[in-house]
């Protein structure tokens, strides 16, 4: 934003004349007020038979609803403090939405004044347009406890007037907790440290404004190191030292071997890698190590996973020919390295048969346009478009003319087993009651064409698209590290912002400039200092969930956990009529039976599978029980295969077996403390009926344990 | 945390020594009480309520077929059913509920709550915890508050959802930002199934206790050594871990869940459908001591066809068996029976789902989403029964008048569990949270 804007634009304050125009003057005031919220006149359907538009977006249609409608009550031009518009919210008379306007105000003066101008919408709201709102500061460092400062906006309209519209513009804190905002004066006192949020909303602009305070005088060091990585880690370390949270020291070699092997390919390391892995004294160790997992086919099989998972594909009732086609075909491009933006175009342009052309069936995911624009926008956008539908978003940019004229672009995809673009086909616009225009949401409205899909995937995967990169590097970010840069990991919003916006910027701009290459911004990331830091935490990072101090421990996916007990036992699980082997994160379908993937929490993709990260569940006592009682750990424990009955055949004592599967189901060899202990509980039985059930129940809690169900 | 407050009967020791010296006064306990709530500035409510049964109808039901009809409205809002007259008079309730409406001297209506958010998941959360959605912080529903603060060890869970907690689109996990260990238990299965019993409770074919037992001291061995393998004091043992094993060790514990041992008359007297066989087995798990359980009913989001979907529960159906006549048969047998048990005057019965429904018919022949006024039912532990608080407008609009919130009623039914709305807890990062927001009011006039 040029500074200089602000040195030589008039800054003048309201008058009380004739130049109260209605849009620019009059609206603010019910916005302040609260008068079209949702949840009063701004509902779908008004209240008490008064609706102004949700926030004022649309100002002609509150024109209509205040001076024209109920001529002489709402707005009285001869005497104008006897205008329901005013009697109601001062509670002159009665209100069902009680006292919102302190009838000694300026507001409800300048109210006062248009209506006896003669309530006029204004020729110049033709003219000036509100462009945009500046809020001073944008963000704050304050220091010490009861500090404050005072927020400050201005509104810059279109014929070069900028006026301090602070009194008019809604302060509302994110946790009210945590900030205190006087709706008067827009001072701001800090109740709490953190990182807060407040969202400034003048007319149809919404903004974010940043407060922080430290949570200590503590400052950790900001790296200062050189390389790719170097952008990652100075915006992790500078935001930890702003807030004062020390940062965890570098985990060993054998956490980040587990770690990385989770990450990137969904398998725990084998024992073999894992000792040749800690006897490596090569400086180079983990990079290598990342390089070879990124060139596996484990990759490739873990990273179709989590794409299917964002793409949400499942199985139409008789119709897994085409999931599997379309699961295939996504293989093929991970594995074949080809870039996200092309993958993405190739989804969305796909037509012919879906049991032949694999991507087709994206378009058999949902059914209908609307359902295709709001699943296409929380995909490819990370924009929850769907609030949109009815009314324009709330807290973000859309329409409804966006939100309709996505869903015009996809209105004349048939969505049969055939895809086909055909030459009719509309969605009728709500307010209008016409037929939607196909429009690139945020942007611009389209010109006929054949198929106006391709349209929406130029502008989507070009390379100043401020959304398409910017969602996928933020998931890819979350997928490694716990926690996106911004939560929900399809709510990206202005009024959502990223705990770290500079280094999502950042992010999506090396991944638009790496072609799209998923590999490389996952290189990138598990390379930098953050990733590789130990989840042990140290004095004063213990609560820290959102800055990276230390490494947060995930519950590991019911795929790649169903896999993982697999791998530890040797012994496989049957997935429905699959062959024995099978694993479970190479499944098409997620529909398939297993009571295993049940009880572990599969997505059915029915849905998004993205879930907040507040709302982690370990399957809470339902699934101690079956762990305990049910077939999952004991049916494969007490089988004559796999790895304890060959260790047991080869006559292995108990501290060989409890070595092997230490490294097998943590990825570590088992200290002295602990070997001590095992020895000690473990005494070797003469019966080995006795000692095979001693090392079954250490196998059983082996996999129960925190260590092996936790990526960390 | 310790509130002299939690105790079951809300009276603290030297509340009841007063007590018994008032009345030498010749002032009865009423009078005290009464005194004491308009005096205290922290009224201390008789609390009669042990437990609570929550019977949440997901989904929103509506409340124009069920507790506040209109039988005077213009046809497309009145709807396709009628009216019956009810133990009150002058109140009348939807053709499907005769035997609640034979029991309405036991069960108050509110007939104003008022809500802003009409999306399942929203709505869900505000009806659920009293607080509105924010994207900071997700609050615990009532059953992990009252399981949070209940004090008596029990075997059973203290917050069991029959048959599960998929409730409002399946996001909750109930327990908000207390410990995850308050989470609602979900018994799973179908209790309308004949052998109907909950997985998991019966040992694996060559298991037994000595060795579960080993187990769960292995595993919290292991989970002592912290991932380098060194001892750590802070290594606790899993706590749902523990509670699954002394739940699968107690045989007494697990018979709560056999409804098989009820009496098929007592079977049949809930109904046949999911809501009645789960209330009947709300009512065993209460009887023995669990604090809080939520009774899942799900299917009220009728988008269309409120004549199949509310009363048939098939296209040309004899007898109504949809989900009205289903809520009257479990919600009737339930007060019936915990009065039989002497349990009713103990235990609130709560029933409620996130919205009610528009006051106009759509073309499908069902109604939307409507939360800016709908019903919510209570009965048992301590509710002043036998009257409506609040009317929604003539079409069922608007609140009319006494307008509650989802807060309102959040402190309302914590005051009567015996929880001081005002009480704090403390985030895991620190911070201070009421059980109740702060502008919460608790309706005076609905506690006896």
């Amino acid at each position: 934003m040029p500074i200089w804007w602000i040195f030589f634009a008039v800054v003048i304050p309201v008058g009380s004349d004739s130049r109260i125009d209605f849009d620019h003057d009059v609206i603010p005031v019910l916005t302040k007020a609260g008068c079209n919220t949702g949840a009063c006149h701004g509902a779908a359907i008004g209240r008490g038979g008064f609706k102004l538009s949700l926030y004022g977006g649309d100002p002609a249609a509150d024109y209509r609803a205040i001076a024209l409608e109920l001529k002489g009550r709402r707005v009285n031009l001869i005497d104008p403090d006897q205008s329901l518009l005013l009697m109601k919210p001062t509670e002159a008379t009665e209100h069902g939405g009680g006292y919102r306007l302190d009838p000694d105000s300026s507001a409800v003066a300048r109210v006062t004044d248009w209506i006896r101008h003669g309530a006029h919408r204004g020729d110049r709201a033709a003219k000036r347009r509100f462009v945009r709102l500046e809020v001073s500061p944008q963000s704050a460092v304050i220091r010490g406890s009861g500090g404050h400062l005072t927020l400050k906006a201005v509104a810059h309209f279109s014929d070069g007037l900028s006026r301090d519209v602070t009194g008019e513009t809604v302060f509302k804190a994110e946790d009210p907790a945590a900030l205190e905002v006087d709706s008067e004066t827009a001072k701001t006192r800090v109740l709490r440290g953190g990182r807060h949020i407040i969202i400034a909303r003048y007319l149809s602009q919404v903004m974010p404004i940043e407060i922080i305070q430290p949570y200590s005088d503590r400052t950790s060091g900001v790296t200062r190191g050189g390389g790719q990585t170097q952008f990652v880690d100075r915006s992790v370390d500078t935001l930890l030292a702003t807030l004062g949270i020390p940062a965890s020291g570098a985990a060993d070699d054998a956490s980040f071997s587990r770690r990385v092997s989770l990450d990137l390919t969904g398998r725990l390391p084998e024992p073999g890698s894992v000792r040749s892995f800690l006897g490596d004294r090569d400086p180079e160790r983990r990079v290598k190590l990342i390089d070879r997992l990124l060139a596996s086919e484990a990759f490739n099989e873990y990273w179709t996973l989590q794409l299917a998972k964002l793409l949400r594909i499942h199985a139409q009732p008789g119709n897994l020919l085409g999931v599997e086609k379309y699961h295939a075909w996504l293989k093929q491009q991970i594995s074949e390295k080809v870039g996200y933006d092309v993958v993405a175009r190739s989804v969305l342009t796909a037509q012919g048969d879906t049991h032949q052309i694999g991507p087709a069936n994206f378009f058999r995911t949902v059914s209908g346009p609307r359902e295709q624009a709001e699943f296409t926008s929380e995909l490819f956008m990370g924009s929850r478009l769907r609030c949109a539908n009815c009314h324009n978003h709330p807290l973000d940019q859309w329409t409804q003319d966006d939100y309709h004229g996505l869903a015009a672009i996809f209105a004349r995809v048939q969505q049969g087993q055939v895809v086909a673009v055909a030459s009719g086909g509309q969605v009728i616009h709500p307010r209008t009651g016409e037929n939607a225009v196909p429009r690139i949401p945020g942007e611009h409205f389209l010109e006929d064409s054949d198929d106006p899909r391709e349209a929406l995937a130029d502008w989507l995967i070009s390379s100043d698209n401020p959304y398409f990169a910017r969602a996928m590097v933020n998931r890819l970010w979350k997928a490694m590290m716990g926690r996106g840069l911004v939560e929900p990991a399809d709510d990206l919003r202005a009024t959502n912002p990223a705990t770290h916006p500079k280094l999502l910027k950042t992010l999506a701009e090396d991944f638009v400039g790496h072609q799209f290459d998923l590999r490389h911004t996952l290189r990138l990331i598990a390379s930098s200092d953050a990733y590789s830091r130990s989840s042990r935490t140290v004095s004063g990072n213990e609560i820290d969930d959102r800055y990276y101090s230390h490494r947060m421990s995930q519950s590991l996916e019911p795929e790649v956990l169903a896999d993982a007990i697999s791998d530890v036992l040797e012994v496989s699980e049957r997935y429905g009529d699959t062959a024995l082997g099978t694993r479970a994160v190479t499944l098409v379908d997620p529909g398939i039976e297993s009571q295993t993937l049940d009880v572990l929490g599969r997505c059915s993709r029915q849905d998004t599978c993205e879930t907040p990260v507040l709302v982690q569940d370990n399957g809470g006592l339902s699934r101690k029980l079956h762990l305990f009682n049910g077939p999952l750990l004991n049916q494969r424990i007490a089988s004559n295969r796999g790895r304890l009955s060959r260790l047991l055949e080869s006559g292995a004592t108990v501290e060989v077996v409890v070595d092997e599967f230490y490294l097998a189901a943590l990825g570590r060899p088992v200290s002295d403390g602990e070997k001590r202990f095992w020895n000690e509980r473990l005494k070797s039985f003469a019966d080995p009926t006795e000692k095979r059930e001693q090392l079954e129940d250490f196998v059983w809690g082996l996999l129960t344990c925190k260590e092996f169900v936790t990526n960390h | 945390m310790e509130n002299e407050l939690m105790r079951c009967d809300g009276f603290l020791r030297r509340d009841i020594l007063r007590v018994g010296g008032l009345t030498a006064l010749g002032l009865g306990l009423d009078d005290y009480l009464r005194h004491q709530r308009l005096s205290a500035a922290e009224p201390q409510m008789p609390v009669r309520a042990k437990s609570c049964i929550l019977i949440w109808l997901d989904g929103g039901p509506s409340h124009l077929e069920t507790f506040d009809p209109k039988p005077d409205a213009p046809a497309e809002v009145r709807g396709p059913l009628g009216t019956i007259a009810t133990a009150i008079p002058g109140i009348r309730l939807n053709e499907c509920l005769p035997k609640t409406a034979a029991l309405l001297n036991r069960i108050a209506i509110i007939r104003s709550m008022t809500s802003p958010l009409g999306e399942h998941n929203f709505g869900t959360h505000y009806l659920l915890t009293g607080y509105k959605p924010t994207p900071v912080l997700e609050y615990p529903a009532y059953g992990a508050v009252v399981s949070h603060l209940h004090r008596e060890p029990t075997v059973l869970p203290s917050n069991i959802a029959v048959p599960n907690f998929s409730v409002g689109g399946s996001r909750m996990t109930g327990g908000g930002y207390l410990p995850a260990a308050t989470r609602p238990f979900s018994v799973g299965g179908d209790p309308t199934k004949p052998n109907f019993s909950v997985r998991d409770l019966d040992f694996y074919q060559g298991l037994d206790l000595t060795r579960l037992d080993r187990r769960r001291q292995f595993v919290a061995a292991l989970d002592a050594f912290d991932h380098s393998g060194t001892a750590s004091a802070a290594g606790l043992s899993d706590p749902d871990l523990e509670r699954a094993y002394r739940l699968i060790a107690s045989e007494d514990a697990k018979r709560a869940f056999k409804l098989s041992e009820e009496p098929s008359k007592v079977r049949q007297q809930y109904g046949a459908k999911s809501i009645g066989q789960c209330c009947l087995l709300a009512r065993r798990l209460v009887e023995r001591g669990v604090p809080f359980v939520t009774v899942n009913d799900r299917g009220w989001d009728t988008h269309e066809n409120l004549q199949t979907r509310l009363k048939d529960g098939y296209a040309g159906a004899k007898v109504g068996v949809g989900l009205v006549p289903s809520l009257d048969l479990a919600l009737s047998a339930l007060v019936r029976d915990l009065e039989d048990r002497a349990m009713l005057d103990e235990t609130l019965v709560v029933v409620m789902g996130e919205f009610g429904r528009t006051p106009k018919l759509n073309t499908r022949g069902g109604r939307d989403h409507w939360p800016r006024v709908f019903s919510v039912v209570m009965a048992g532990g301590g509710v002043a029964a036998g009257q409506v608080i609040g009317s929604s407008d003539a079409v069922g609009e608007s609140p009319l008048d006494k307008p509650v919130t989802p807060a309102d009623l959040a402190a309302t039914i914590y005051t009567l569990l015996g929880i001081d709305p005002k009480r704090e807890f403390q985030t895991r990062d620190g911070r201070p949270v009421r059980v109740a927001p702060y502008e919460a009011n608790v309706l005076s006039e609905l506690i006896a």
